[in-house]
């Protein structure tokens, strides 16, 4: 059944055909190259405003993870330290009339990043993602999920798709959350199968991007379904695997 | 402060116009990328570099004015992302936090001023108005921590007096017809497109009831032909629907020193654009019509303000501790945490992952064994891992125990205790080992050739009693039989959880002690677990244990409560200390399979895991071979007493046993006589032959009954 595994280059065309819709539909992905090589991946950051649970996410120097017992102590001090700092400017900064009253409170905002990229080994497109605060720290995997609303939080825990591990990024050698691939091959089957038997063009990195891309709050709009497909649009072109 | 603008009963004449100040917004890229920087590039180089940011106008409501800089900062000429303009500014990376603290913010911001207002008065900001809109970065990257201080800037040009708003301001929708709207939508396009890129920060209006025309902000002279209405949009990243973004600010300093004369009023659009569900609007935008001041002096830079609060309101800096995203040991900490926990969400979901993980581990023995057993502890996350090992690390040794390298066996070898607790550490770092080079006095080896070996042997009792008291499992995993004997009878006496493993050949036993019920009083404690050894014996016919009523060899028995469990011991019908009697297993004189010590030292491990899963622990009741088909205890499955292994026939089974009232080790009597007596009662232990043992338990007399010497070992066909 060569029809439910990707290529690469069917994978670089996928991506082009989900740019131009993010681009009508003003979705937000881009495509960012790796400089000195043929690589790149499809990139989207979102913003989300969470109300503050005043137990995890908030503390800036925190970490909710099991054992850093020991720093959490010791941060505070250190942030206490930046605080003990001083602007000879802020005297007369304290006058500026020309600034509105701060009106957030009450909420957080953290920024989301997911980063679609080929794996040459499943040969299946892999989510990576992170989500950080507006001071750029990185979020455990605890308070992403925290930033979930609990009932869904269930849901996702124990749906097959949520095989989640720290990874570097192969292409930025940074850490990041990465949905396991090991189970790609086996729910885009009967999609695949289905758009097959239908004749129907499917566009394998939308397909499983609306599959995948809830499980970490990556909304994936409807409107890329229905939105008329260019002709060009058969990524995954079932005929490929027929004797014709 | 708080009651500002939005108050509507104010007459037109007082409504002040107030901005949305920026607030920074940095993606956990931005900090590596810096960070990279600082080591490879930078270095000690503190003079100012040029970054970049960028700025949105299309955010739903709700979320704060961003300056956003990602990882691409640092790649000025680099793409700006599609719909968003940029904004260019100046990195101030300080070597130490000294000079973070002292800083001279006054005149940063003030040179960063006066060059907004150079590009003002001499026109160039006509040309490229981006400069209007610039930042100040100033930082400290604290690498050792991995803490990063930093404060930003967003120098604006203020007027002496204010900016007055001639009326309230009006959402777009309200002034402007749904035709003028979409005029407008298509005028930006077509501007973006003239001036090939995907954002335009200002730009100068015109329109009618038909029509909307935009035009560069550089086209002035040529589009306002009259001074009479004004319109210049600004793209506003502000969601607030009574004021405008911090991009205005010094739009309105530049309108006013070159056109200030001429002008009365000015219209401004601040146009916000976005797109939801696929569908577009900038209906939201915000029209205010702004009485622009006078600039009392046309030649003088205007005061300057801009440093951003910190979150607790004040005027300070920030810092973030990235340890957790960025520090290699706690990455390598939270890996394997999350690793362990995807195991309870994905596969075990009442899995007490604390549990196993804050148990500590004494491993008596750092051989083959002791090794195989610390790697599989690490990979359950256990942290809390102790090694005592006497040995030194020999030339044969590094091929089968993990633990040591051939560097290891230079110069005579290092100590095995010290050398694994090296090797953990380089392993995962997060690990709290530590390594005891001591020997463990065994029965029938004396230890009282002189005071000081004698007072030596006291300090090594001591010490194992210290030892095995302050942790909660104990494995024993020496390879000679007499080793174990003394941390058996230590914690027995503590009730300690222990695990033994221990090779033959080609076979392995894997066990866990009997755990002994807590003592009630001091007086019934002897006796009251050693009810008379009712033994299945038997029933296996295959063995002629079965004429011996009161020694359990191979039991079917079932459902035998943890505390009744047997030791390594109770099979023996000879005491410790008489190597030449018995040994199938223990390998001091036979060499076992290469393999095997992983697999035993494996499920030694596993073992112990799922007696901590059990809710008894370790009264739990030994699950055997023949519950393979039941519903098991624990979320992990059985809880055996014993894993017998075979490598020849790769078969195991799961005896279970009772203690044996005439163990050397666990029996009553033994340990009466360590707990009265301590170590005068250990050392005549040490000190005597093994028949001291054997008389002192009544072995002596079973054996002139029996004359069964051998058959207690490890019978290939026992309970099968
Ligand atoms: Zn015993």
């Amino acid at each position: 059944m060569s029809s439910c595994v990707l290529e690469e280059e069917s994978f670089h065309r996928c991506c082009q055909l989900l740019l131009q819709q993010s681009q009508q539909l003003g979705d937000g992905w881009s495509w960012e190259p790796v400089q000195g090589s043929q690589e790149g991946y499809l990139r989207k950051t979102a913003l989300r405003s969470v109300a503050i649970d005043p137990r995890p996410v908030r503390d800036q120097a925190g970490s909710s993870s099991d054992c850093g017992q020991e720093e959490e102590q010791s941060a505070p001090v250190a942030s206490a330290d930046a605080d003990t700092i001083r602007s000879d400017a802020e005297d007369e900064d304290d006058e500026d009339e020309g600034v509105c009253a701060a009106c957030d409170g009450g909420s957080q905002v953290l920024q989301y990043e997911y980063h679609v990229l080929f794996s040459c080994s499943y040969r299946t497109p892999v989510l990576y993602f992170r989500a950080s605060t507006l001071e750029g720290r990185s979020l455990s995997l605890e308070e992403v999920w925290g930033s979930v609303h609990p009932n869904f939080r269930v849901r996702l825990q124990s749906s097959p798709l949520s095989t989640v591990t720290q990874q570097e990024h192969p292409l930025l050698g940074q850490p990041f959350f990465m949905l396991h691939p090991c189970r790609t091959e086996e729910f885009m089957r009967p999609v695949l199968q289905a758009a097959q038997d239908q004749h129907r063009p499917v566009n394998y990195v939308l397909t499983w991007l609306s599959v995948v891309g809830p499980v970490v709050g990556l909304d994936v709009p409807l409107q890329y379904s229905t939105q008329l497909h260019p002709a060009a649009s058969v990524c995954m072109d079932p005929a490929d695997d027929g004797p014709g | 402060m708080a009651s500002d603008t939005s108050g509507a009963a104010s007459s037109a004449a007082d409504l002040k116009l107030q901005f949305a100040p920026f607030s920074s917004a940095l993606e956990a890229g931005f900090w590596h990328q810096l960070t990279q920087k600082k080591l490879d590039d930078y270095r000690l180089d503190e003079s100012p570099k040029c970054i970049k940011g960028y700025y949105y106008n299309g955010d739903p409501v709700g979320l704060p004015t961003r300056l956003t800089l990602e990882f691409s900062a640092f790649d000025v000429d680099g793409p700006t992302p599609a719909r968003c303009c940029p904004a260019i500014g100046t990195l101030y990376n300080t070597n130490t936090l000294d000079a973070f603290k002292t800083a001279d913010k006054k005149a940063l911001l003030e040179k960063e001023a006066k060059e907004i207002w150079d590009a003002i008065q001499s026109g160039a900001a006509l040309k490229d108005p981006s400069i209007l809109c610039r930042f100040i970065l100033l930082t400290f990257a604290d690498l050792k921590k991995y803490h990063f201080y930093y404060w930003f800037c967003f120098p604006a040009l203020c007027f002496p007096e204010g900016i007055k708003i001639v009326q309230q301001p009006s959402v777009l929708e309200q002034v402007f017809s749904a035709k003028q709207i979409a005029a407008l939508q298509e005028a930006y396009d077509g501007l973006c497109l003239r001036r090939e890129t995907s954002a335009v920060p200002y730009f100068l209006m015109k329109y009618t009831d038909d029509t909307v025309q935009l035009a560069p902000l550089g086209d002035w002279d040529t589009f306002f032909t009259d001074t009479k209405k004004v319109t210049v949009g600004v793209y506003d990243p502000c969601t607030l629907s009574q004021h405008p973004g911090w991009p205005l600010r010094n739009l309105l300093v530049f309108l006013a020193n070159r056109w200030g004369s001429k002008l009365d009023t000015v219209e401004v659009l601040c146009f916000r654009d976005r797109t939801l569900q696929g569908s577009r609007s900038i209906q939201h935008s915000v029209v205010f019509q702004v009485k622009l001041p006078d600039l009392p002096d046309n030649s003088v830079c205007p005061k300057s303000v801009g440093w951003e609060k910190n979150p607790k309101g004040a005027m300070g800096p920030r810092m973030v501790n990235l340890s957790e995203c960025m520090d290699p040991k706690r990455l390598a900490e939270s890996s394997v945490d999350l690793n362990l926990k995807l195991m309870r969400w994905r596969l075990v979901p009442t899995l007490d992952l604390d549990k196993v993980v804050n148990t500590k581990c004494l491993l008596l023995g750092a051989g083959t064994l002791g090794c195989n057993v610390a790697r599989t502890l690490m990979g359950w996350g256990v942290r809390h891992i102790t090694f005592v090992d006497n040995a030194k690390i020999s030339y044969s040794n590094p091929v089968r125990q993990p633990l040591y390298e051939f560097e290891d066996c230079l110069g005579g070898g290092k100590s095995k205790a010290m050398a694994a607790v090296d090797r953990l550490t380089k392993i995962f770092p997060g690990v709290n080992s530590e390594g005891y080079n001591m020997s463990i006095p065994m029965p029938g080896h004396p230890v009282n050739f002189s005071q000081a070996t004698l007072s030596q042997a006291q300090r090594d009792v001591e010490q194992l009693e210290k030892l095995i008291s302050e942790h909660d499992v104990v494995f024993l995993l020496m390879d000679t039989r007499e080793s174990r004997w003394l941390p058996t009878v230590i914690a027995a006496n503590k009730r300690k959880l222990v695990v033994n493993a221990a090779l033959g050949f080609d076979t392995f036993v894997v066990m866990r002690h009997g755990l002994k019920k807590p003592p009630v009083s001091p007086k019934v404690s002897a006796g009251a677990d050693s009810s008379p050894s009712c033994s299945s014996a038997s029933s296996s016919s295959s063995t002629p244990a079965g004429s011996v009523p009161s020694i359990p060899g191979s039991s079917l028995f079932s459902n035998i409560p943890g505390h009744k469990l047997g030791c390594y011991f109770c099979n023996d019908v000879v005491a410790p200390g008489d190597s030449t009697r018995d040994r199938t297993l223990d390998q001091q004189c036979t060499v076992s399979r290469p393999g095997l010590a992983m697999i035993a030292g494996a499920l030694a491990v596993e073992m112990m895991v799922s007696i901590l899963q059990h809710s008894e622990g370790g009264y739990a009741v030994a699950s055997s071979s023949d519950d393979r088909m039941n519903e098991p205890p624990t979320s992990l499955g059985l809880v055996p007493h014993q894993i017998r292994g075979f490598l020849s026939r790769f078969d195991n089974v799961l005896p279970a046993s009772l203690a044996f009232d005439k163990c050397t080790a666990c029996s009553p009597i033994v340990l009466d006589h360590y707990e009265r007596e301590g170590f005068h009662f250990l050392s005549k232990v040490f000190n005597s032959s093994h028949s001291f043992l054997e008389d002192l338990t009544g072995l002596t007399l079973l054996h002139q009954e029996t004359q069964a010497a051998e058959i207690w070992d490890m019978s290939d066909d026992e309970s099968i």
